[in-house]
């Protein structure tokens, strides 16, 4: 792997840079407690320290909402609609929100091929911003804290720039057009990178590894935590909607006027909403909210084989973003019986 | 339930009507002005629409009518029964009529009399009032159009669907799922705003929120029972509002609800006024 050093001032000129090359987005505050990745015009709102977005990156690959093609109901035709082919630059992802997408490729990519998200995630370039922990992180217990895939670039804070590691050919078309903003990684810079590595490390709130949780989950279905949580749930769907990999998106057939055309389009969906779970018949397999609620616990903790990691990546969003405060980190030590602060 | 309209050949535009009860007229002034009127009134046949001619007629026989409007005087009533004899398919357009309407807000709260009385004092009116209710309190509705006034895109929906026949499919999701995908910031969270996303039906992309103003609950409750007023009584407690502002803000639009009550019952203890 390549690494190279670049100034903090160098890396807003290889901000304009990247500009030139796409539609980029990074993170700005939009509100008091709240950041987003948003279009950036003015390199300077770039926002470096930020504790986490409140739409997750998979947004830009899998859209929220999305026409998936035109039908016209007499000529019994289908017209796909083109997806855009823009280059989407994502700077500043954390680790956790790397691994999110690495989990969503596993979904759209390698089980089944979606050609919606293909087209785009080809044309995404993805660059990661090291990032220190807050109460509500727990990716280290999720194995994920420091990720060695699934970014082009990552750029390692240091006290007067970042050292920077190139991951993909694409990572390197888009530092050496531009060998006056970079220079070589001194031993100086490499214990730089050592002690912010060390400081992460001591910064979360718990420890250990959480491999073993999805069993304890199951040992435990009939915990307590489920009736008492799901009664002050809102079912509002905001851990789901903020989650960075949670997949599931609901389709629906929208008729022209004409009676002739119409389009059929894909939104993002979410198993807190009682028509997740509804079937023919008027059957519904996930009855009531406790059920909902508990089903995200389990989805979030199962396995990704692709990434060898669990689905849920420790970035405390659907925490920092519950309405009623749920705390999903503090529920799941409660059944796990894990120790360590809340 | 499930009322289509069956395929026919030939001229056979279907037949609509859309009618008003007590109400502000604008249900039926925002489907009059859809981008698309010209190409709505190409495809049906409106036999009754006193905003777009004054040669409409009360209850003319239609395949679907919608009906904005609270049941607010015993005219209202007459009317809407004849409404319901004249239609196949019923449609409640609106807050007022889905949910009865701020008009209903002092539901439970005050008799119709004393109502009257402390807002006309002793002045007479030409036709008895009655306490405002949802049209399903007196006839079957076949589907609920909420909003005040409703989204156009729904407006469209519902009317393309019949069209086609097949029936509208309703939400069944709450404002903060649209807030979200929108990238509004969360003013619940963040301020303590009174904001009823959490159990208020979606379809008007969180427009009020979007504007920085919280949720006043115009669209009704999620329906199927999933508005959880219980859990953000909870919610809004811990942010600081006392029993009455967070039963006062639930009602505005919602006082029919009958899960209101008692939820808010089984958090707040029975009603103190």
């Amino acid at each position: 792997m390549r690494y190279v050093k670049i100034s903090k001032e160098n890396t807003y000129k290889f901000l304009e840079h990247l500009k030139a090359t796409g539609a980029l987005y990074a993170p700005q505050k939009i509100s008091d407690r709240f950041y987003d990745f948003c279009a950036i015009s003015d390199v300077h709102d770039v926002e470096f320290e930020y504790d986490r977005t409140i739409r997750p990156p998979r947004r830009f690959f899998h859209l929220p909402d999305e026409k998936m093609f035109n039908f016209d109901m007499t000529r019994h035709e289908l017209t796909p609609v083109k997806t855009q082919a823009e280059h989407i630059i994502l700077f500043g992802v954390h680790s956790c929100d790397i691994v999110g997408l690495r989990i969503m490729d596993a979904e759209f990519l390698d089980e089944q091929k979606d050609s919606y998200y293909e087209t785009r995630r080809k044309k995404g370039i993805i660059i990661g911003l090291s990032c220190l922990p807050d109460e509500y992180c727990f990716c280290n217990v999720r194995r994920i804290e420091f990720v060695d895939a699934g970014f082009d670039l990552f750029f390692h804070e240091l006290p007067d720039g970042f050292l920077v590691r190139v991951g993909t050919v694409t990572g390197h078309k888009l530092v050496d057009p531009h060998p006056e903003l970079f220079e070589e990684v001194s031993a100086d810079d490499t214990k730089n990178m050592e002690l912010f590595e060390e400081k992460r490390s001591s910064m979360f709130s718990i420890y250990g590894n959480w491999d073993n949780l999805r069993y304890f989950l199951e040992l435990r279905m009939d915990h307590p935590m489920y009736d008492r949580e799901s009664e002050i749930c809102l079912g509002c769907g905001n851990c789901t909607l903020t989650c960075p990999t949670c997949r599931c998106y609901d389709v629906k057939d929208l008729p022209a006027i004409n009676q002739v055309n119409g389009e059929r389009v894909r939104f993002w969906d979410s198993c807190q909403f009682r028509s997740h779970g509804l079937v023919a018949g008027d059957h519904n397999f996930r009855a009531t909210k406790k059920d909902r609620f508990f089903n995200r616990y389990h989805c979030k903790n199962a396995y990704c084989p692709e990434t060898t990691t669990s689905y849920c990546v420790g970035c405390g969003r659907c925490t920092y973003f519950c309405p009623a405060e749920i705390n999903f980190k503090r529920n799941l030590m409660e059944i796990a019986g894990y120790r360590g602060a809340v | 339930m499930m009322t289509i309209i069956e395929e026919c050949t030939g001229d056979c535009r279907p037949r609509v009507g859309v009618y008003a009860l007590t109400s502000c007229y604008g249900c039926q002034l925002k489907l009059a002005t859809v981008q698309k009127i010209i190409d709505i009134s190409n495809m049906v046949s409106f036999e009754s629409f006193y905003m777009l001619s004054s040669a409409s007629k009360m209850a003319a026989d239609v395949d679907v009518a919608f009906v904005e409007g609270s049941v607010s005087t015993e005219r209202d009533l007459e009317e809407l029964m004849e409404i319901r004899k004249h239609s196949r398919i019923l449609v409640a357009l609106g807050a007022c009529s889905v949910n009865g309407g701020v008009q209903s807000w002092a539901e439970g709260e005050m008799d119709h009399d004393a109502l009257h009385k402390c807002v006309y004092g002793d002045s007479k009116l030409t036709m008895q009032g009655l306490q405002a209710t949802p049209i399903s309190k007196h006839v079957d509705v076949d589907y609920y159009l909420p909003g005040c006034p409703p989204e156009e895109d729904e407006i469209m929906y519902f009317i393309s669907a019949f069209l086609i026949g097949t029936f509208p499919e309703p939400k069944d999701y709450p404002v903060c799922a649209e807030c979200r995908l929108a990238g509004n910031p969360c003013i619940l969270i963040e301020r303590g705003e009174p904001c009823l996303g959490p159990v208020i039906v979606a379809g008007c992309k969180a427009r009020c929120i979007g504007f920085d103003v919280p949720c006043v609950g115009c669209r009704g409750p999620v329906p199927h029972e999933t508005a959880w007023f219980d859990s953000l009584a909870q919610t809004f407690l811990r942010k600081g509002m006392t029993e009455k502002q967070i039963r006062q803000r639930m009602k505005i639009f919602g006082s029919h609800d009958p899960n209101i009550e008692r939820m808010l019952h089984s958090i707040l203890g029975g009603e103190t006024e």
